[in-house]
This record gives structure tokens, sequence and C-alpha cells, in this order.
């Protein structure tokens, strides 16, 4: 009986909770107006209100969108629980994000002091003109000389950090290499457990990305066929979770973007539209110093790349909106992993006052929309985010090949970017950070290719320093489009990053003979640089397979 | 990591798919590794050295070419010694086969073009060609040549712009021209490439100006030479805003049966300027043109990519935007194009055995996806212009050289020109007439299957 009712109660509290969270979150309006209009209409009758709401619910495809919006804030809880917490003293990778945090400051305001710029104005008219004149053919601007600006950072300074994590309470064995992340007591999984979570890799079902010609098990003239007949099924049934489901096994090229649109929550709607256009304003409006340091990534990354070079105008675009959006910064900033320090950005040239001083709300609360020139915080972590945004070019050109309107491709980046790739530039203990990506990556290779392991080690090379780009990018920029493509659709599918270290270890494996010839950290990286002829998906089952 | 058993998944077919993948990976990867040391790179050719080493010649200084050779263990000759294998300029192939050279050639020899390819390549004659195949279809009552709505409008054959050759058509230009005044037409030297003396005209005086300065007394030389006029494709699709084409590559070692392969490693061809079809930029090459030897004097163009996307990318990208069906009706009319742009000239050319070509296809795709051929060149560009293109050339010119040689690796005329799968490395098989009717022989009704592939 009192086990019965304390269910209840803790059933109680959840759904108390989630109706709280609900009304956070974007597409609450729109819902809400939505069953309002269905409560109005005809079809729901006031004697009967209960079954013929439910039924009109259910006809109108409202239910799936409620079934659809307790999916999406069940996927964000997961992420919220940090497991680690409980078991082990974590808190000197917190300290290490603060001086992480610390150095990018620094080291943007010694280019603001260089360079004699202010880290945010009003744009003065002429500018602001021509910006939105060229708002489409961004890369035709004529953005002042920038020369002069330096990338924040590379991956390899950001490795330099991770390497200097010392857990105080461990006492280094003198024979002890002084990289290797092991002493860390984040839990990683291992081979078998992996094996477990992509049950449908090691059970070895047939996946697309392996061979599309191969025959269907059921009626269909093959895989691929196959395989775009169910997928159109399972965007008609519009249910995420069954979205989710289905890109285990690999998406059709056609269907991809949809796909991840339903998974992701990230379908634009009216009201997304008019903000996505007042990001667009709000870059207009105001001239940050990031801006130009977002422009000078896009020019030495995607404009260079033969893959992605025609997009270049889309991606300044996308950068540029990204960096204003203020409901990026709220889940960032109200992540553990934040170091959370605060600092004032006033306008130049304007007195010193609340008026002047521009204002990201840290908690997000204080929605954009509403906002008016009142008191602006610019929080570090603003800067510090905005700071890493060759990784947002990364994290934002495959979705140029998958959608064809900037609007779209705007959102789901985003919603991706929220959900995965923020964890791949902040030190923390969480399950899907970097730091635990990368002991993932090591155990793996000790435990599985120990003879590589022992390579590296003897020639005193760290593995992980071979790896990392790939990892930090989740592999953009290094696979083929396509391969890309189908690693994310695992990423999304199994929702967890762990899939990129495996295929790390993997490639490292399959290209082992050639490694186990070279012996400096040129050749080793001569052998690792061209990854064109790769194919993820059979790669992966190789490794997942049991025996 | 070596769990792999290959025992677990079946699945319906014998072979374990994960693992035959993995093989052909594992294959490419090799080439990949070794392509530095000379034999383990593309086919090991199995030349007993002491009965013959094959010689070579070439007047093309490109080292995509001479390292193909080399590889192979070839020795240079020079084209007056006995050479197995001639990469020629088309100039110095036009004299081995003209008849005052006198010159025969043995079993033994082979050389990159026929002696007639302007047959295909000159941009006057690639379109009489095609005007008379249609005609020609249309006699026989072909159902290939039914035509559509409007006058002149094939509706299978309508695959290269509208074009007239000046100055022998221009009463013919000025009546087409006269029903939409308002259309813009591209002028073009029939004997020049790359996009050489090429400019767009909006309006017929503007015509009659340059005939008139071109009839000028110290400017003699101008009249001599004649002009293709065509509609400008004045809708192309649009990606990123700019401009492109396709550069194909098209090899055929048979015009009689025809034998063709279309190499699958193509590219798209940027523009590095916004594309506008306003008059103030309709002089504006750098909008208009999308040759590489064009572009690259922008002071948009990027060394590092080049402008140009693979085909591979490009049909990720319309297939992902535009969906499956649109962008495969696309790709098969893009072979529909070509092949029958070679069944066109089929009949005039001098199919010489000694012969093969590789012929660079320009392809451009307008907003509605449609494909349309531009023209066709005998001598695609080797140079390099980026790594990748380096790459890409590389293994052109390999695989060139694959499927044209008998699997003993030395040119033989009497060889049936059928290459092992194996051996056509990038190259897809696009049309073999002489496979297809002996299919026909012993499976009737299945190359009618396939012949309507092509519709």
């Amino acid at each position: 009986m009192t086990e019965n009712s304390n269910k209840k109660s803790e059933l109680h509290k959840i759904a108390d909770k989630l109706t709280e969270d609900i009304q956070c979150m974007t597409n609450y309006k729109n819902l809400y107006n939505e069953i309002q209009r269905l409560v109005a209409s005809s079809s729901v009758k006031k004697e009967d209100f209960k079954s013929t709401l439910f039924k009109a619910l259910n006809d109108e495809g409202l239910e799936t969108e409620l079934r659809n919006t307790v999916f999406h804030w069940t996927r964000s809880q997961k992420f919220m629980k940090d497991d680690n917490d409980n078991r082990a003293d974590l808190s000197y990778l917190k300290k290490a994000q603060i001086q992480w945090e610390r150095r990018i400051q620094k080291s943007l305001n010694s280019i603001c002091n260089e360079l004699n710029v202010p880290l945010a104005r009003i744009r003065p008219n002429s500018d602001r003109d021509e910006l939105s004149e060229k708002w489409n053919e961004l890369s035709t601007c004529d953005f002042a000389d920038l020369s002069q600006y330096r990338p924040l950072y590379a991956p390899k300074d950001f490795l330099e950090v991770l390497f200097s994590v010392r857990d105080p309470s461990f006492k280094k064995q003198v024979n002890e290499p002084n990289w290797e992340f092991s002493h860390i007591e984040i839990r990683v999984k291992t081979l078998a457990q992996l094996r477990d979570m992509y049950k449908e890799l090691s059970q070895g079902v047939t996946l697309l990305g392996v061979n599309g010609n191969i025959p269907s098990l059921q009626n269909y003239p093959n895989l691929e066929n196959e395989r775009v007949h169910v997928g159109a099924k399972v965007l008609m049934s519009n249910h995420a979770p069954v979205a989710q489901e289905f890109l285990k096994r690999g998406a059709p090229r056609a269907l991809r973007g949809k796909l991840w649109s339903l998974v992701l929550g990230s379908i634009v709607k009216q009201n997304d539209i008019e903000y996505y256009e007042e990001l667009k304003e709000m870059v207009l409006q105001y001239d940050i110093m990031v801006d130009k340091l977002i422009i000078k990534d896009v020019q030495l990354t995607a404009s260079n790349d033969d893959q992605y070079f025609v997009f270049e105008d889309v991606l300044y675009k996308t950068m540029l909106s990204f960096s204003r959006d203020s409901e990026v910064l709220a889940p960032v900033t109200m992540d553990k992993s934040a170091g959370g320090q605060v600092i004032h950005a006033v306008l130049q040239g304007k007195p010193t006052t609340l008026e002047n001083t521009l204002v990201f709300p840290p908690s997000g609360v204080i929605p954009f929309h509403g906002f008016t020139m009142y008191g602006m915080i610019l929080e570090i972590k603003y800067f510090y985010f905005f700071s890493t945004f060759e990784l947002y070019v990364f994290a934002a050109t495959p979705f140029c090949y998958l959608y064809d309107d900037p609007c779209t491709m705007y959102y789901t980046f985003r919603a991706f970017y929220l959900r995965y790739w923020f964890r791949l530039h902040t030190v923390s203990s969480h399950e899907q950070g970097i730091v635990a990506l990368c002991l993932l990556f090591e155990r793996l290779l000790q435990c599985h290719e120990p003879q590589l392991w022992a390579h590296f080690r003897n020639l005193h090379i760290q593995p992980i320093k071979i790896v990392f780009k790939w990892l930090m990018r989740g592999f953009s920029g290094h696979l083929p489009p396509e391969q890309l493509l189908y690693l994310w659709d695992l990423i999304l599918g199994y929702d967890s990053l762990e899939i990129v270290p495996l295929l790390a270890v993997t490639i490292l494996s399959f290209r082992k003979d050639n490694l186990m010839q070279v012996n400096n950290l040129h050749t080793i990286e001569a052998v690792l640089a061209d990854l064109s002829s790769l194919k993820v998906m059979p790669l992966l089952q190789l490794s997942l397979l049991e025996n | 990591m070596r769990y792999h058993r290959c025992t677990l998944i079946k699945l319906k077919s014998k072979r374990c798919l994960v693992c035959q993948s993995l093989y052909e990976m594992a294959n490419i990867e090799n080439k990949r590794v070794g392509s530095n040391s000379s034999t383990t790179y593309g086919r090991v050719l199995n030349i007993g050295l002491d009965k013959m080493k094959v010689t070579y010649c070439t007047d093309v200084d490109k080292s995509v070419i001479t390292y193909n050779f080399e590889k192979r263990g070839w020795k240079q000759v020079g084209p007056e010694e006995d050479w197995n294998f001639y990469w020629a300029a088309t100039i110095s192939c036009r004299n081995i086969f003209s008849i005052e050279t006198g010159y025969r050639m043995g079993d033994n020899q082979t050389i990159n073009h026929f002696p007639n390819h302007y047959e295909l390549t000159r941009k006057d004659l690639l379109v009489k060609n095609i005007k008379r195949y249609r005609k020609d279809l249309e006699r026989e009552g072909s159902p290939l040549a039914e035509r559509g709505d409007g006058p002149g409008k094939y509706l299978y054959l309508d695959f290269i712009p509208v074009t007239f050759v000046l100055p022998a058509d221009y009463n013919m230009f000025v009546e087409e021209y006269r029903k939409s005044p308002q259309s813009t037409w591209i002028m073009k030297p029939c004997g020049k490439s790359q996009g050489a003396g090429i400019f767009l005209i909006n309006k017929l005086s503007k015509l009659k100006k340059w005939s008139r300065e071109a009839r000028n007394p110290f400017n003699p030389n101008l009249t001599k030479e004649s002009y293709v006029i065509s509609r400008y494709i004045d809708n192309p699709l649009l990606i990123g805003g700019k401009k492109f084409d396709l550069r194909l590559y098209v090899l055929i070692t048979s015009f009689r049966p025809l034998k063709a392969y279309l190499f699958k490693l193509g590219f798209c061809r940027f523009c590095t300027v916004k594309y506008d079809t306003s008059i103030q930029e309709l002089d504006n090459m750098y909008v208009h043109l999308t040759n590489v030897s064009v572009q690259k004097h922008g002071d948009e163009y990027n060394s590092l990519h080049g402008g140009k996307l693979s085909v591979q990318n490009l049909r990720l990208y319309l297939e992902s935007t535009r969906g499956k069906a649109v962008t495969e009706k696309l790709f098969s009319n893009i072979t529909w194009c070509i092949v029958h742009s070679l069944r066109a000239v089929a009949p005039v050319m001098a199919n010489d055995r000694h012969c093969f070509e590789c012929y660079g296809y320009d392809i451009i795709i307008d907003n509605k996806l449609k494909p349309w051929l531009i023209e066709v060149n005998a001598s695609p560009s080797l140079t390099s212009t980026t790594v990748n293109d380096r790459i890409l050339k590389y293994k052109l010119i390999d695989n060139i050289i694959s499927v044209v040689l008998p699997p003993d690796g030395i040119p033989d005329v009497r060889w049936n020109k059928c290459p092992t799968r194996e051996a056509m490395g990038n190259f897809e098989l696009l049309i073999d007439e002489e496979l297809a009717t002996q299919d026909e022989k012993e499976n009737p009704g299945r190359y009618k299957n396939s012949l309507n592939k092509w519709k």
C-alpha cells in the first residue's frame, strides 16, 4: 500500500516537473495555441470533454507532438545528471575548466588591446547597410583587414590543457608517462559494454553504408529500397523515438535531413522563423569583436575546403546568427561544466552606465524577444564560448549537405550542437565530455591493440595526440561528407558520442600494419592524413561484431 | 582489433557482406599506401621483361602521364622510334594519320586519339552531327526521335542548346532570334578552347557590330574563323548562388561497335562570382564561364580547392536536398546525352583499332535539373590545379591505361577490348554494343530492357 502510494507520489513529482519544464520549452507556445484552438473547435464536446479531446488530439496529430515533446524532455534529462559526481571528487576538472576560460579571456582581451578594437559596439550605419544588403553573399563583403586577427586557440592548445589536468590525490609512479588520462576517475565503457549498447551493430544487422545493393529481408528489391520505404513511413508517423531507432541502421540520403530534425525536435515553426530573423537583426545592430574571428575562421576552414567551399555564404550567416543566440548560451552556461565567471562589456563610446552594457541573460529566463537595451552583462562564458568558432564551422558544415534552407539548417545544427558538440571543448567529467572520450579511446587502444599502444609508447608519442583533432571535431573535415553523415546518424541513433573514439581506435587498428612501420610523429600523421577511402559503417561493425 | 569471425552475418546471401566491403576497402588502402613503391599500385603487370619491354612516347609533358608509364616499367622512346603506346597531342596524331607521312601502325601500337575526333570535339561539327542523327532517326521512324510541343523540340534528343554556325546559318539564327528577342545567346569560336574568344550577346545589333568589326581590314584573320552561336542557358542550377558545370571523362575504345566508359570521379567547376543575369554583368566572364583557365585569373580564385567539387558530393547534396528520384533521373539523363552524342558521331568516325580516346564532356545542369551538353574536348586538361586534382588525374590516366590494354599489358589490336571489372578501376561501362548484341543473342529481351534504361 505504502509502496504504491510512494510510487504514485513519485509519478506525481515527475509529472509536475514535466509540466513545469515543458512550459519553458521553445515549442510550448505553439503547442499551447494549437491545443487551445482545438478545444475551441467543434470536434471537442463539452459533455464528453475528456474523450472527445483525446480523440481530437489524436486526429490532429497533436498527440504525437505531445509525445515527441515528452521524448525531447526525457532526452534532455538524461544528460543533465552526471553519474560521476558521486563517486570521486572531480572538482579539479572544474578548476581546469575555469583556468581554461580565464586563459581564453586573457587572450581575447590582449587581441583587443593589441588591435585597439572594442569588444562590442553599436554597428555604424554604413557598415550596417552593407551587411544588410549583402546578407546572402557575405563573402563579397569587404570586412576590414583581418590579417591581424588570429584564431584564439587550436585543438593542440586545448589538448595541452587536458594533459595538464592532474588528480591531486594521484601519486605518479616513477616510470609512468606524463600524459595518460587513465588516472582520471571517470567510468568509461569497455568494449563488451559498447557491444551491448550498440546492439544492432554487434549483432550484425544489415546497415546502409555497407552495401545498399544487398538483398532485403523483407519484400523489397534491396536494402536501400527497403530503408527508403520504411524511412518514409517513419516520417509519416512523425514519432521522434521511432525516427531515432531508425537511424541506428543508417539513413537514406533523401530522408536524413527530415529524420534528424524530427529526432532533435528542430522542425521549424513560424515562431522559429521570426526568431531567426531577430538574430539577423542583432547581428546588424551590434558589432562584436568575435564577428571578425568568426569570419576569419570560416575563411580558414570551409572556404578553403573542396568539400565545403560552395557553402561559404550560408556558413557566415549561420555562424553570425549563432553568436547572437541566447538560447544557445543558456543551456551551455547552466551545464555543470560551466566555469560561470562574469565580465561586463560596455558599448564603445558610451558612458559606463547600465543602459550601455550589453546583456546576454545567463539563465536564459529572460527571452531574447523582450530584450531591451537594458544593462548588459557579457558573460565571460559568452566570449569563451564564442571563441571556438573553428569548431562551430566544423560542426556546422555537414549540415550544408542536408538542408537548402538556411533557417532549417540553422535549427538542426543548433540542436545537434547543444546536444553533443559543446561538450567537446569544455573540460568536464561528463560521460559525453571530451575527457571521458579521450579516456575511452586510450582504454580501447590499450586493451585491444596492445602492440600499437606499446609501439607508440616506445616512440614516446601520445596516441591521443594523433586522434585528438578527429575527436574534437567529431571527424568533420576529416571524413568525406557522406561517411561523416553516417557517423552522425549513429550519434543521433544511439544518442551518444562514444562511437567517435571507437571509430578512431578502429581506424588505427585498420592501418596498424602501416603504423607499425613508421616511427615518428610526422610519418604517423602522414599514414593517417587521408581518410577518404574509409567506410565508416563496415569499419564500426567490424570492431563491434561479437565472436 | 580482429574480433571478426565472419560466421555471424551470413544473412541471406552466402558471402559475408561486411567482409566483402572491408576487403574492397583494404584493397584501396593498400594501393593508397603502396603508391610510392612502383609495383603495388594498380594492376601488377605481368610482362615477360626479357621478351618484350613496352615502349612509350609522349609529347604531352605532364608528370601525371610520364609517372604512370614509368611506374609500369615502360621505356621512353622518340616518335620516330619503335613505340607501343603514344600519348600524343592532337596535332602529332593528325600527322601520323595523314596520307603524306604514310605511317603504318603495327599490331602492337596504340595511340590516344581517333584520326577524325573533331567530328565530336569541334563545336560546329558536333552540332551538325547531332542534327543529322536526329533527322536520320526521325526518317527511320525511331521512337527516340519523337517530337514534343513546339517546333524543333525533341522529347528525348533535345540535349544540346539550340545552336547555329556563323556566318553560314546567319539567316536561320535571325529567324530563331526573332521568336524570342529577349533571350541571351553565347558566341564561341569553333576551333578554340578554354573559354577563349567567348562572349554573350542579347541584342542583334551587338552581333552586327561584332560582324562589322570582324571584317575590319586590319584584322583579316577573324573573318575566316567560324563561330557557333547557342541559346545561353540562363537558368543554370546554382549552389551557394554560383554557377557551375560538370567535367566528366568519357573513354572510348571503339566507335563501331560503340564501347564507352564513364569515369566516376568527375567534378563540378564553379564560378568564383555569384551568378547574375543583369545586363551589366553580361560581359563579366567570371560570372558566366566556368572554365578553370578563365576563373583562375579572378581575384576570388582559391588555389586550394580550385573551385572544384566532386560529382559524388554534388550527388550527395542533390539527393539530400531534392530527393532520390529526381537526382537519379538527372544522372541517367546525363549518361543518356553522352551515349547519344557518341552514337551521333559513330557512323562518321574513322574507327581505327589502334585508337582510343578520352574526352572531356562539359555539361550544364539547369534549375529544372535538366542536363545540357555544352561541348566535348579531345584533350581535356591534365594540368593539376590542386592536390586532389592531381590525385584524380593520376587515377584517370592509370585507369585509362588499364582499360585500353589487354590483360598482358602489351597493346594488341587483335584483343577484343573487353576489360575485366578490376581493370576498369573507376570507370563504369556506359555502353558496349558488342556485349549487348551477344547478350541479346543469349537472352533475348534482356537488351531491350537495358535500352529502356536510356530513355
